[in-house]
């Protein structure tokens, strides 16, 4: 089912593979590095499985954070598959600290944090080098509807939040990042590529020190280690998420407990108060790496709840 | 007849039983740990009370998953005999050797005292020392005792005890203690250790312990 048909497209990091079924995709990480516009080329041993491996335990952080992307499943260390989405021609830039192009462009320091997250648009022509636009050439270009452009920067802004937190954990500061938004037949929006080491400029948190691309650009040395160290540090990290069991008397059972409450508050007035059930609050704090919400409604069943007594609900805890 | 006698963290009538099976009865016993899987040369295994697991979540909710059940299981499926008093039958229900659950006393209250009880079935290997329709007196002690299931007819022809007079915990249909279909696997909420020698009010519980040895 999951079988590659047909490359479609060969960029300088990744190949596209159409499959059999139409609206999925394969995506297949190489080991090629390109930088300054494909001036610069190498190889870089165990690249494409880092970025692989990094960028889907991040599509499935932002899945579950309700951020609509791309991403279906991992099928091995180098192939992901995903929905097959119309890019759009526009690269969407997030800055949280100054770096590259902006630093240059500005003459600005290297690290000076900024006040808010700010947004660049580039127009996606390797021909033209992708030259920078603005929100009006976007439109006036047709490149993307209004709406479809306030998605983007909202889901935009979205995702750094989340990410800016995520790395914190992996005890990495996320300067900024690169990401491609593509929409479905029905029009619906999916932050799209993949979130790596490629697409974001990384530091040692406290430091100025890259543990991303930056370490190929500029020759720092390392290269290896540091997709490798960063893709230890992903994976490394849980995801962490919250379920809220209640579980409660099944209603053909007396709850005795309930029926005192209901009596004291009467007694103080609270004549509106017709019945009270009484319940156990559980809140389990899950790594959703090996969660699945099946195992969930195992636990309950097997032993959180007592079926022939009790009724349970859950749901996840933001 | 040789009886095991399972320990979980949080046991406390373990020693209760092993005095009347060993001191009163003469009968081999020995304590079996809930983390041990071996039920060697054991005919009777008796799941005793107390608060297994400090009773967390659900009494007997956490002891079901200790090492010793699945041989309990295992030992329940092979024919072999089963007695859980009070905590033992809150276990039992637990871990679906018996059905139904014990939910928490109607009057929210932990009650220690005697009751009166009356012999439902005399049929069994647990009750055959006594006539059926016969009351007898023993204590209970307990904060979970009230039997639930939802569909009583399923278990109407399983019940061996039932509370007589006064319910005291809101059991439904009075049910103290009942059995499984095949009748080797019995679940009470009385303690027939408690009332096993005349000093202590009664000699009713003994009458249980004999019926298991004349049953081999």
């Amino acid at each position: 089912m999951t079988e590659k048909v047909k490359l479609i497209y060969e960029g300088k990091a990744k190949r596209v593979y159409a499959t059999i079924e139409e609206d999925k995709f394969i995506i297949e990480f190489k080991d090629t590095a390109t930088a300054f516009d494909g001036l610069k080329k190498a190889e870089i041993s165990g690249k494409g499985e880092a970025n692989c491996l990094i960028s889907s335990k991040i599509f499935e952080l932002l899945t579950i954070k309700g951020i609509r992307n791309h991403y279906i499943k991992r099928l091995d260390e180098r192939n992901m598959l995903v929905k097959s989405v119309k890019i759009f021609p526009i690269e969407v830039i997030i800055r949280n600290k100054v770096a590259g192009s902006m630093a240059k462009r500005l003459g600005l320091e290297e690290g000076k944090v900024l006040e808010k997250p700010v947004l660049e648009f580039c127009y996606k022509s390797d021909e033209l080098h992708d030259p920078m636009i603005n929100e009006d050439h976007i439109l006036a270009l047709g490149l993307a509807k209004e709406e479809e452009l306030s998605t983007i920067k909202e889901m935009s802004l979205e995702t750094n939040k989340i990410l800016i937190e995520f790395f914190k954990k992996c005890n990495l500061d996320l300067i900024d990042m690169k990401f491609e938004f593509g929409k479905d037949s029905k029009g619906d929006i999916y932050l799209a590529d993949e979130i790596s080491p490629d697409t974001c400029r990384l530091w040692e948190l406290g430091t100025t020190m890259s543990w991303d691309k930056d370490r190929f650009r500029k020759d720092l040395g390392d290269v290896e280690e540091a997709y490798r160290e960063v893709k230890e540090r992903v994976m490394n990290t849980p995801i962490e998420s919250s379920a809220r069991i209640l579980i409660r008397l099944k209603p053909s059972i007396l709850d005795a407990q309930g029926s005192v409450i209901l009596n004291a508050l009467k007694s103080l007035g609270y004549s509106e108060v017709l019945e009270v059930r009484v319940g156990k609050l559980l809140e389990l704090k899950l790594d959703r790496k090996i969660d699945e919400p099946e195992r969930i409604e195992k636990m309950c069943k097997e032993l959180l709840a007592n079926p022939v007594m009790e009724n349970y609900e859950w749901e996840w805890v933001e | 007849m040789n009886f095991g006698i399972v320990v979980f963290p949080g046991t406390n009538c373990d020693r209760d039983c092993y005095y009347v099976i060993e001191d009163i009865l003469n009968q081999p016993v020995r304590f079996i740990w809930h983390k041990e899987n071996n039920l060697k040369g054991i005919d009777c295994v008796v799941l005793p009370g107390g608060f297994s697991y400090g009773d967390y979540l659900r009494s007997g909710a956490i002891a079901r998953f200790s090492p010793i059940m699945s041989s309990v299981k295992e030992f329940a499926d092979r024919g072999g005999l089963v007695i859980g008093i009070c905590n033992g039958f809150q276990i039992l229900t637990e871990a679906e050797l018996l059905p139904g659950a014990l939910g928490r006393n109607k009057g929210l209250r932990f009650i220690c005292k005697y009751v009166n009880l009356i012999i439902e079935r005399n049929d069994t290997p647990f009750t055959s020392e006594f006539k059926k329709g016969e009351i007898v007196r023993m204590p209970i002690a307990h904060n979970e005792g009230n039997y639930y299931i939802d569909d009583l007819s399923k278990v109407e022809k399983q019940i061996v005890l039932k509370y007589y007079g006064e319910n005291p915990n809101g059991s439904l249909a009075n049910i103290a203690g009942i059995v499984n279909e095949k009748g080797n696997v019995f679940g009470l909420m009385p303690h027939p250790e408690r009332c096993s020698e005349k000093i202590l009010g009664s000699e009713d519980g003994l009458r249980i312990f004999k019926s298991i040895v004349r049953s081999l």
